[in-house]
């Protein structure tokens, strides 16, 4: 069901119609299958990458299971390492980026008021790529042939030498083809903020959310080629004798751990920066007044975009630089926490100044705040070389990324689906529910990981699949397990919230919170085409700003109607001065194909079926070509007044 | 009503007003990468020197000229915001200028920390001390 706002005056009965009739899909398979519409687009990653979630924590639980008592026998040594090499390698690439790029789907567009992304069928096939790279991975477990070399899959030790069979190939080639998606993403993020903002939405009017998708895309852009050479060069040294990493054949194994934290280290941030754009867009409709600091705000954002590259080293403290080269990554890992801090202070100034509603999305923030303030803590300590030798590959290290991905990442997620639930569902959610869920997620998450630094710096090795009785170490990692559990408890908890919402929950009004960006102007859900009326923003507020509302009721003109085709406004890079229309494509089955072909190149390269693998590297390029063949006459421009 | 800063207009747009806004983080991407490099080739290839000149001095001077570049953007962004003073909400353009200054004023004080952080080094550690 939709809740739909009053169309606004000047606007027909036709033009609503041409308008349905131009941007709806008719609910058929086909029409399942070939959707581009963001928001759909947007659920798809949101579900998928939950889906790809509760995997990954299936598996967290039982490697906690194993680790309950010194010496138990849950899992195997080999299903173990196949357990966290998945666990990790799943919540970094399978859930939370695409779950972030989910948010970014379905809001990018409506905050920024326009019609769809920019490449609506490009953003069909990243979705697409992604579910298949995903199934590529997982289904590799239950034959027991998953990675086995952790999410960093260090050489030599992932090397042929070392891991034969195809465990390691798996992971190359699932990271190859889960990179395609990400970077056709990204390039959709950057060019529709750029390019298709409501006319007067400056740069200093853009919602932070939007600033922080932005600046987390041109990351991805610049770092994962990093990641995919690695990965390309494994797969050579592995399959077809290359000697990249193999220092026998003059090639080096630091090579691996450079090219890997070039992208490693800007991936935290790039995992945790959209969700800190998620806590700037959650906090003024829970304190009643915009986010203090609006551009110290985007001055953290870019500076960490910026300096996340410059801090790789401090991942390889341990392995022999010269130290003069450790103090300039040493320098830039501590700076960066300034930023990060410019951040933190500027929340808590808003929940300070601001009047709190203490709704769910609410105590999620201050919860994401009390633990990744935490993470940052033991992230500043890592920064110092000598503390960082003591501690390195220890259960110390793997409590800080938790506090940090958890509490930085997963508590914004967590305020952000309660937040945009009445958006994406047009359904309420269970406020008791929704408390429950919180102080289990909370309770569970710190009984979980706090202990670990304890017993990281009592000695314990990460990555280990069993240890003997040691003093400190046996009741430590007990409470961690029991924590765990209760974490999984309130995780079940969140999900049944949201299924609840759909089954039970009371219709959402338009904006059941008061919020300040343009996604509350729309029904909820919205409607196929977002806006009856494109709107022009007067203030960094415009959903509380009378002029926007205003100018949509006064502006209903053709020219922001734009009911004659599938069409949205193009406006300028700086200061969105309204440029022209285009046209939008139709919803086509081509990036479903695009990205079915690409599943069976990636499995044929998997299994060494090289004649098949060539047949479909040129049905790969059978389809590209027939998605880029012109096939109407070019876009007739339509004038629009600035 | 908005009143435009006539002869130094330039300052609100265009490239100067880029080097104001990201010039520090240029300077220190080239600062880290320089320095970095220059210590992990010529130490892996044992020498403490790089093209006659002492390493350390090579090092240094890839921590001083960022560091300078860094100080010129710092002045152009602090230019640039008193320069956009009087912008009016309106003004979309000297409203985006003026948000853009400020963004550089911090950053380039920012970036110029680390750079001088780094460098500090360079006086206190032998470059292939390991």
């Amino acid at each position: 069901m939709s809740t739909t706002t009053t169309p606004p005056p000047g606007v027909s009965e036709q033009d609503l119609a041409r308008l349905a009739e131009h941007w709806g899909e008719r609910p058929s398979l086909r029409g399942w299958f070939s959707t581009v519409d963001h928001k759909k687009i947007g659920r798809r990653y949101l579900v998928t990458a939950g889906f790809f979630f509760v995997l990954a924590g299936l598996s967290a639980l039982v490697m906690r299971t194993q680790l309950a008592r010194p010496e138990a026998g849950v899992v195997s040594p080999q299903e173990y390492n196949q357990l966290f090499s998945m666990h990790g390698t799943a919540m970094i690439f399978l859930f939370a980026t695409p779950m972030l790029f989910g948010f970014g789907n379905f809001l990018v567009p409506l905050m920024i008021g326009a019609r769809d992304m920019a490449f609506p069928r490009l953003n069909a096939f990243g979705y697409w790529v992604f579910l298949f790279a995903g199934l590529f991975m997982w289904a590799s477990l239950p034959f027991g042939a998953a990675p086995n070399n952790g999410w960093f899959a260090y050489v030599p030790l992932s090397g042929e030498q070392h891991n034969p069979g195809l465990h390691m190939d798996v992971y190359a080639l699932g990271l190859l083809f889960l990179g395609i998606s990400t970077t056709a993403a990204s390039i959709n993020f950057i060019v529709t903020a750029l390019k298709l903002r409501a006319p007067g939405m400056s740069l200093n009017r853009v919602p932070l959310f939007v600033w922080a998708i932005v600046a987390t895309a041109f990351m991805v852009i610049f770092a994962l080629p990093a990641l995919n050479v690695d990965n390309a060069m494994l797969f050579l040294d592995r399959r077809f004798g290359t000697h990249f990493f193999d220092p026998s054949g003059g090639g080096n194994v630091l090579l691996w751990q450079h090219l890997f934290w070039i992208f490693g280290h800007p991936d935290v941030y790039i995992i945790v920066m959209p969700a800190l754009g998620i806590v700037s867009a959650v906090l003024p409709a829970f304190t009643r007044r915009g986010v203090v600091g609006y551009p110290l705000i985007v001055l953290s954002i870019v500076s960490i975009a910026i300096i996340s590259f410059g801090v790789w080293v401090h991942h390889m403290f341990a392995t022999g630089l010269p130290q003069l080269s450790y103090s300039f990554f040493s320098a830039a890992s501590t700076i960066i926490t300034i930023p990060s801090g410019i951040q933190i202070f500027a929340w808590l100034a808003t929940m300070l100044l601001g009047r709190l509603v203490l709704r769910v999305p609410l105590l999620y923030v201050i919860g994401f705040v009390v633990t990744f303030v935490l993470g940052g803590f033991t992230g500043a300590m890592f920064a110092l070389t000598a503390f960082d030798q003591q501690v390195t590959d220890s259960y110390f290290v793997v409590a800080h990324f938790h506090y940090v991905l958890i509490g930085g990442a997963v508590f914004p997620m967590l305020a952000g689906i309660y937040y945009w639930l009445p958006k994406i569902t047009g359904r309420m959610y269970h406020e008791r529910l929704g408390r429950w869920a919180f102080w289990l997620v909370f309770a569970g998450m710190h009984v979980t990981f706090f202990p670990m630094h304890l017993y990281g710096l009592f000695g314990m090795p990460r990555r280990v699949y069993t240890y003997r009785s040691e003093p400190g170490w046996d009741g430590w990692n007990l409470v961690s397990t029991v924590g765990s559990y209760l974490l999984a408890v309130g995780l079940l908890l969140v999900l049944v919230g949201v299924v609840h919402a759909l089954r039970r929950g009371r219709p959402a009004p338009p904006d059941p919170w008061e919020g300040d960006s343009l996604e509350w102007a729309t029904a909820s859900p919205p409607e196929p085409y977002n806006f009856p009326v494109l709107p022009r923003v007067h203030s960094l507020h415009p959903a509380w700003d009378e002029r926007t509302a205003e100018s949509v009721r006064a502006g209903a003109t053709a020219d922001r109607i734009l009911s004659d085709g599938r069409r949205t406004l193009v406006t300028s890079e700086l200061d969105a001065h309204p440029e022209r229309a285009v046209q939008m494509p139709e919803s086509t089955l081509m990036p479903l194909v695009l990205a079915g072909a690409l599943l069976v190149f990636f499995t044929s390269m998997l299994f060494a079926w090289y004649p098949v693998a060539a047949v479909a590297a040129l049905a790969v390029a059978a389809t590209i070509a027939v998605w880029l063949w012109p096939s109407r006459r070019p876009d007739e421009e339509l004038g629009v007044s600035g | 009503m908005t009143t435009r800063p006539g002869p130094h207009a330039r300052l609100t747009g265009g490239l100067l007003l880029w080097y104001g806004v990201l010039g520090g983080a240029v300077a220190w991407a080239v600062h880290v990468l320089a320095a970095w490099s220059l210590d992990e080739l010529a130490c892996a290839a044992g020498s403490e020197r790089v093209a006659a000149v002492p390493l350390w001095q090579a090092v240094g001077l890839a921590v001083v000229i960022p560091g300078l570049f860094t100080v010129g953007s710092l002045l152009v962004a602090a230019l640039v915001w008193r320069r956009t003073a009087r912008a009016g909400e309106e003004d979309r353009a000297f409203g985006r200028s003026r948000m853009l200054a400020v963004v550089g004023v911090w950053a380039n004080l920012l970036f110029l920390t680390i750079i001088v952080l780094g460098g500090v080094a360079v006086l206190v550690l032998p470059p292939c001390q390991r």
